[in-house]
């Protein structure tokens, strides 16, 4: 491939929540940005795999920056996710106590949240409490209510940024890694990635789990990345209405909570969920039986009519957890002030746009000049969502393509002309399809869909149905053409 | 699209649905359609190139597509009109139905009755939760073999199938002969789950390695599949983690078993039965939602497609009856329970007025069973049954003349003995 050469004010390594809230943020201004992701797809990282809460602001004992950063942002919610037409509900946490003498607990929380202003906490007695969740333990005698506590989904959020930080004219690469990073020139990085090299004055470390390494290339090596992994389990839509609330433990911090209709992805289920566990490797994935115990235990302690039986699916991913501290790591790096890290932890969702202004606030204090753009577009139009439409807008859509009239996924109700949309948009992947519009998301889990979308996706990417993959890289779905293999076997 | 006319609406054009139709046209409804998501009719059996099909009903052994063919020839004939690529998206209790296409648009219809006849979907890995990394290269049975048999590809070349239900037995052969290594099939029960027939012909006679006892532990890779790791399973169904293996593979399908499809059902307000996870039926297929009837897989999960064909035609038959004279429907006096030994049986409901074919499945293999409805009222000797093979117990009419008015319930078991 020929070697080129881009030139850039930032560039942002990672194309995960954090990357794609800043490049969404620095949009506003007169800047060339260029987005650099190693993946096929945007949130392909850690962020793929949360679905996530929005936290009201509870302050944790030692992490000031993820406290100072969730308080802020859980209030931003409603305008940023109405400018990008991205599902948003505060659903409300209850912090749920089966013991009397726990509910000192909930109070020294709730304490706590009243100093640093966590708006409407409320202790809720046995029997409000009953009023809120209807099916939930008899042995659950009280519990902290957080009205303000929200869900979003993360790949809507992560798509909508990255649409809209485009749409303001931010170059985004996919399937560039950064390898290396040329020692500055002329107060210059030079990075170089597996698609040619890129010139900017600052750099901003937005990798996530792989941020050490990133960190690295600087000769910054004062921290390394762990993963801390937790699985999550999801139950089928039929039995949406049994929870209604994030339900948690503030003890063991177990949790089952639901997902709302209008909310992509994982619409209408019921998810449950575990506290972490460290591990060492960053691409482990995979969920135990351990895991599945402790946390279907919880969910059926709180919630007894729950069966094995509803589990449609389960995944696991990582926190980016850092060694230095136990905090966020947002600020420019001591060796090289003009590398900025953005490393988020815990509930980096919740944090991320109060983090992309503080991300600004640091690149003028090292000396970039920002100057806001004229005709900034804050907007962003999300892909028709057929199965949430009233009849006459399915009829005008219908009208106008009749690709919305072919529904191709029939848990989710989801249409051709959606799945190609959305590849029009950027999705290369099965999965990149699923993210984006749901396909294959519901409890037959592509059993019938899978096969049209791949076919979707080599007709309209024009590419032979044996290159379609899952997620990118090595994942293939069909490794042959029929008779291909025996004809090998014959030679 | 404006209304359409229509006196019996058919949703799914699988055999079920197709004999439905049939039935109750040659009965004398007028406007029957049948309503089929996919690009083509037939179902399933579209999918299911291997012979074994039509040995009860039509006494031949035909492939799936030939068996098909017989039908939908006939209703074409008929004169049934079919609505291609339209996809139903709900149903009222009041049976209004609203369906989708590319070509008409959103699709109103108020037919006098309604058969369901859905079908069924495969059990993915999620519903039996198999631990271990997510890559590409998972499958269920079904699905592949629509790539194999109907779109031409193959997932992979080294292959461990979990689960021994037909599906995967059949899809065991073919890819076999396609030139993949299918390296084991692995169980978790005692015994085959599908039937006899196919774990002879695809299993044995290609000596495909079967591990009964055992489940898939753990999954490898996280682009692709690359092994996956077996155990050996206690009483309890715990893995004994020191009988594990590991086996290199690119491909791991699952044939873990159907479950009815009923979300349009719930929709309808249509109870369904836990065991079968199909709609509650009585001896005329009817649902309790008065003109709402159902047959085949949507209602529970069948192995021989012939019967799926006899209960579409005995819903149709009983569909036209309701569309053409409501009076002649008996009511339903006696239910059915399954008994020792049962797991289910539909229908759930008799009258007691007409000959009873009760369709039944028992909860464990086993030689020497009497199968007893009632108390000593029927009794049947059979030498062996399994769980994958359905029973069918037929109940004269003279027989259940002689219960006593007052019988409200009959039990059905199924107990060791001879006679
Ligand atoms: C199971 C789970 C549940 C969670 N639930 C919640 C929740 O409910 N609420 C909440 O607020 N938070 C939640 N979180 C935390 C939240 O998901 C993370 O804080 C957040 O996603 C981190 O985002 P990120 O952008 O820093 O990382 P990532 O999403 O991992 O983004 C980093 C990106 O950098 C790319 N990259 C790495 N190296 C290179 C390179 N060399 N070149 C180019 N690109 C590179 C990666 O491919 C990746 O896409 C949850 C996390 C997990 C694991
Ligand atoms: C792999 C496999 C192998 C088999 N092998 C044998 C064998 O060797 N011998 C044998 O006798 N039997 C065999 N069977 C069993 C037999 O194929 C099935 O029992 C039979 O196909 C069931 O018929 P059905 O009409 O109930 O459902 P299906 O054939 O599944 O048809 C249901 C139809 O309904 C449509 N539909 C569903 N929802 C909607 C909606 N909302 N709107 C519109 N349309 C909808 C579907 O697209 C489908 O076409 C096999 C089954 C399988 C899965």
């Amino acid at each position: 491939m020929a070697e080129r050469l881009l030139y850039a004010d930032v560039v942002i390594v990672g194309g995960g929540i954090a990357g794609t809230a800043i490049a969404r943020e620095l949009s506003q201004y007169e800047l060339d940005v260029i987005l650099l992701e190693k993946e096929i797809e945007l949130c392909f990282g850690v962020t793929k795999a949360t679905h996530s809460f929005i936290h009201c602001g509870l302050p944790e004992e030692d992490t000031p920056l993820i406290n100072k950063l969730s308080l802020e942002s859980n209030p931003m919610f409603n305008q940023l996710c109405k400018e990008l037409d991205v599902p948003f509900m505060r659903v409300g946490k209850l912090y749920t106590v089966m013991n009397k003498n726990e509910i000192k607990i909930l109070e020294k929380i709730k304490e706590k949240g009243d100093i640093v202003g966590v708006p409407n906490l409320e202790i809720v007695n046995k029997e409000k409490l009953r009023e809120m969740e209807p099916n939930i333990t008899d042995k659950a005698v009280a519990a902290l209510y957080t009205p303000t506590t929200g869900l979003v989904s993360p790949w809507e959020l992560v798509i909508a940024l990255a649409e809209n930080a485009m749409e303001n004219k931010v170059k985004i690469m996919l399937n560039t890694k950064v390898t290396q990073i040329l020692p500055q020139e002329d107060d210059v990085f030079i990075i170089k990635t597996n698609r040619g090299f890129i010139k900017s004055k600052f750099l901003i470390n937005a990798a996530g789990l792989f941020a050490d390494e990133i960190a690295n290339m600087i000769g910054e090596d004062n921290f390394v990345m762990i993963p801390l992994k937790e699985e999550r389990y999801i139950l089928d839509e039929r039995i949406t209405g049994l929870v209604n609330h994030l339900i948690r433990s503030p003890i063991t911090g177990d949790f089952i909570s639901p997902t709302k209709k209008e909310l992509a992805p994982i619409e209408n289920n019921i998810i449950m969920g575990c506290v972490p566990q460290k591990i060492k490797d960053k691409t482990d994935a995979t969920t135990s039986k351990e895991g599945f115990k402790r946390v279907f235990n919880y969910a059926k302690e709180m919630f007894p009519s729950i069966s094995a039986k509803d589990i449609i699916t389960s995944f696991a991913g990582s926190v980016p957890l850092n060694s230095r501290t136990n905090d966020y790591i947002i600020e420019p790096s001591q060796r090289v002030p003009k590398f900025i890290n953005a490393i988020l932890g815990g509930i980096g969702v919740t944090a991320s746009p109060a983090m992309a202004k503080l991300i600004v606030e640091i690149l003028i204090s090292q000396g970039l000049k920002l100057i806001k753009k004229q005709n900034f577009n804050p907007y962003r139009k999300g892909i028709p969502d057929f199965r949430t439409l009233p009849e006459e807008e399915r009829k005008a859509l219908i009208a106008k393509d009749p690709r919305y009239g072919h529904v191709v996924c029939r848990c989710e109700t989801v249409t051709e002309g959606e799945i190609v949309e959305a590849i029009r948009r950027g999705a290369r992947t099965v999965d990149g399809v699923k993210y984006r519009t749901k396909a294959g998301m519901g409890r037959c889990q592509g059993g019938f869909c899978g096969p049209r979308v791949i076919e979707i996706l080599a007709r309209e990417l024009n590419i032979p149905v044996t290159e379609v993959t899952k997620k990118g890289n090595n994942s293939r779905l069909l490794l042959f053409k029929s008779k291909e293999l025996l004809r090998k076997n014959w030679r | 699209m404006v209304l359409q006319k229509a006196d019996l609406v058919v949703i799914g054009a699988g055999p079920a649905g197709v004999a439905a139709a049939i039935k109750a046209k040659e009965m004398g409804v007028n406007n029957v359609i049948i309503m089929e998501r996919a690009e083509q009719l037939g179902g399933l059996l579209h999918q299911c190139i291997h012979n074994g099909f039509g040995l009860q009903y039509f006494k031949e052994d035909l492939t799936g597509p030939e068996y098909a063919y017989n039908f939908i020839e006939k209703a074409k004939g008929l004169g049934i009109k079919f609505l291609l690529e339209t996809m139903a998206l709900d149903i009222s209790p009041k049976r209004e139905i609203t369906a989708v296409s590319n070509k008409e648009g959103i699709i109103n219809l108020h037919p006098k009755a309604i058969i369901l006849a859905m079908g069924c979907r495969e059990r993915t890995r999620g519903a039996i939760n198999i631990p271990g990394t997510r890559p590409a290269g998972i499958f269920t049975a079904g699905v592949a073999q629509r790539f194999v048999n109907v779109e031409g590809f193959i997932p992979g070349k080294k292959v461990v199938i979990l689960g021994s239900g037909d599906v995967g037995m059949i899809m065991a052969r073919r890819l076999t002969l396609e030139g993949v290594k299918v390296e084991a099939m692995v169980e978790i029960l005692p015994y085959v789950g599908g039937l006899i027939r196919n774990e002879v012909q695809c299993i044995h006679d290609f000596n495909i390695p079967l591990f009964l006892e055992h489940t898939v532990v753990d999954v490898h890779g996280t682009e692709r599949v690359k092994a996956v790791t077996i155990a050996k399973i206690d009483k309890d169904r715990n893995p004994i983690y020191k009988t594990k293996r590991k086996i290199e593979c690119d491909t791991l399908l699952l044939s873990v078993g159907l479950i009815p499809e009923n979300e349009l059902s719930l929709k309808a307000g249509i109870k369904l039965d836990p065991v079968t996870g199909g709609p509650i039926v009585d001896e005329t297929m009817q649902t309790n939602v008065s003109g709402i009837f159902a047959a085949g897989n949507v209602v529970h999960v069948h192995d021989l497609v012939d019967y799926v064909s006899f209960e579409g035609e005995l819903a149709g038959s009983n569909a036209a009856n309701y569309i053409l004279s409501q009076a002649l429907f008996p009511k339903m006096k006696i239910n059915l329970k399954a008994g020792e030994g049962i797991r289910y049986i539909v229908p759930s409901t008799i009258s007691g007025q007409k000959k009873a074919t009760l369709y039944m499945r028992v909860l464990k293999p086993d030689r020497d069973v009497v199968v007893k409805v009632g108390d000593d009222f029927l009794r049947k000797h059979l030498p062996i049954v399994k769980p994958s093979e359905m029973l069918k117990i037929i109940i004269p009419l003279s027989k259940l003349k002689m219960l006593k008015d007052e019988t409200k319930e009959l039990t059905i078991s199924c107990t060791k003995g001879r006679k």
